[in-house]
């Protein structure tokens, strides 16, 4: 039979609905790897941030005396406000910090040294992932994989990094995970054997503030109630002990093992200004050898 | 006759505006739901207009060359979300082929059928997001997700209803043709 010349094309071939999704499959294993899609979209997001800082700039210089007075007013009082609502927040945050250093004895954890950065970017196009986009980067020192905080307040860890700007991984993201401690305010300290243990996993919780968190793989029997507070565990040394995650709220029996819900410690949507702390995970050796002092 | 005759033209000539259209609207609409149709605005009934446009595409594009569109709308979202690279692209491409067949069953100028469409095409697009979390590692569980994959598509479903006429006029007033069958030279 004789082969149509024009179909044989490398255009052809590619456009054909099966071999270009066989590529793109493909595509699906092997970018993560080589995580070049991650560069790309952090190329793709940066001239966006740029632009919206751009606009308030160029908005501003083009306003008259009056209304340049009654902007900057606004905006002090919008300040003012915001400044107000964080002081209340930070407040609440150390009171639960102090009962919990009382309760459990963390006086001397202390937390690594932070970056302070601003929030520049809420959101994500797929309705899915949960992110935001600080405006630090590798030129202050921030890597892939640090915790993010607000206070003492887990937020996320960052996902990708460019030089001056970075993408946190929000904690109610899907792929978000960390290892945490239940700990109850209003009884001493339990000895480490007998410390509930958890994995916290992002649902991509849709609630708008306060979002609800799942812990998982809580052993069944284990004494949870609500209002049982929830801390990171530097169990796999992804995260430092005692960064508060959120409340109990509710707890369902599983197949297995307890499935715990909780209510998150901070108000994700309203973030602006959060703290990128320098810990970065030990290496395997290192971390078999702080187990091995700690027994 | 005048209507064959212009169906006849619009086939021979190459598809108008395609890539302008595909690029401005994909931009715009990965930063529309970025910004505005977040889940922390809208909950669980979160529009999912992207999803929307893809099948618009899907239904009404010109038949020649249509998967291309579809995928390359499909990789616009990839580059704006933080997930993986293709996942939008395999499932436009896939919305695409399933459309084609739906478009032989229910006709896509009627109304209802558009709903009933675009609920499908939203859930499925969405529950398929979900499954390539679940081969990341990263589910949150096929119950939860049916829930949530059904909770955007009902919220997303009578959008679809006042979108696609509006699109049918700009599409219309800018002059591009419409081909037999219903599909726009696009």
């Amino acid at each position: 039979m004789a082969r149509n010349p024009d179909k044989l094309t490398l255009g052809w071939l590619l456009r054909h609905p099966l071999v270009a999704t066989c590529i793109l499959l493909a595509l699906t294993i092997v970018l993560p790897y080589l995580r070049v899609g991650e560069r790309l979209k952090l190329l793709t997001f940066l001239p966006l941030a740029h632009a919206a800082d751009e606009v308030n700039a160029t908005a501003y210089e083009e306003l008259s005396e009056d209304e340049r007075l009654r902007f900057d007013l606004d905006r002090e009082r919008q300040e003012r406000a915001r400044l107000e609502a964080e002081n209340a927040r930070l407040i609440d945050t150390l009171r639960q910090n102090a009962e919990l250093r009382g309760a459990l004895g963390f006086e001397s954890v202390t937390l690594p040294a932070s970056v302070p950065a601003q929030v520049i970017f809420h959101g994500d196009a797929s309705g899915w992932r949960h992110c935001c986009w600080i405006n630090r980067g590798t030129d202050h020192g921030v890597e892939e994989g640090m915790p993010v905080v607000a206070g003492r307040t887990l937020v996320g860890r960052v996902f990708m990094c460019g030089s001056d700007h970075a993408c946190v991984q929000l904690v109610t993201d899907p792929g978000f995970a960390a290892s945490c401690l239940i700990v109850d305010p209003q009884t001493p300290a339990l000895e480490t054997d007998r410390r509930v243990r958890g994995v916290l996993r992002g649902d991509g919780s849709a609630r708008p503030h306060f979002p609800r968190l799942e812990l998982e793989d809580v052993a069944v029997g284990a004494e949870v109630r609500e209002g049982m507070h929830v801390i990171t565990s530097d169990y796999s040394g992804q995260f430092p002990l005692g960064l508060y995650v959120g409340v109990v709220r509710e707890t369902i029996p599983q197949a297995g093992f307890l499935q715990v819900r909780l209510e998150a410690g901070l108000d994700l949507v309203n973030l602006e200004v959060v703290q990128v702390l320098m810990h970065k995970r030990p290496e395997l050796e290192k971390q078999a050898l702080a187990l091995l002092k700690r027994k | 006759m005048a209507y064959a005759h212009r169906a006849a033209w619009a086939r021979s000539q190459g598809p108008v505006c395609r890539w302008r259209i595909i690029v401005g609207s994909g931009i715009s609409l990965a930063m529309l739901q970025a910004m505005v149709f977040t889940p922390e605005r809208f909950g669980d009934f979160t529009p999912d207009l992207y999803s929307i446009m893809a099948l618009y595409f899907a239904l009404f594009a010109s038949r020649h060359g249509r998967y291309v569109p579809s995928l390359a709308l499909g990789l616009i979202r990839d580059f704006l979300s933080m997930g993986l690279i293709g996942t939008y692209g395999v499932l436009y491409s896939l919305l695409h082929k399933a459309s084609e067949k739906a478009r032989g069953k229910l006709d896509p100028d009627r109304l209802p059928n558009i709903l009933i469409m675009a609920v499908a095409g939203t859930f499925l697009v969405n529950f398929g997001y979900h499954a390539m979390l679940v081969v990341a590692g990263d589910g949150i569980g096929w119950s939860n997700a049916i829930t949530r994959c059904g909770c955007i598509a009902i919220a997303t479903g009578p959008f679809a209803v006042f979108l696609y006429p509006l699109i049918h006029f700009v599409l219309g007033r800018i002059g591009i043709p419409r081909a037999a069958g219903g599909y726009w030279n696009i």
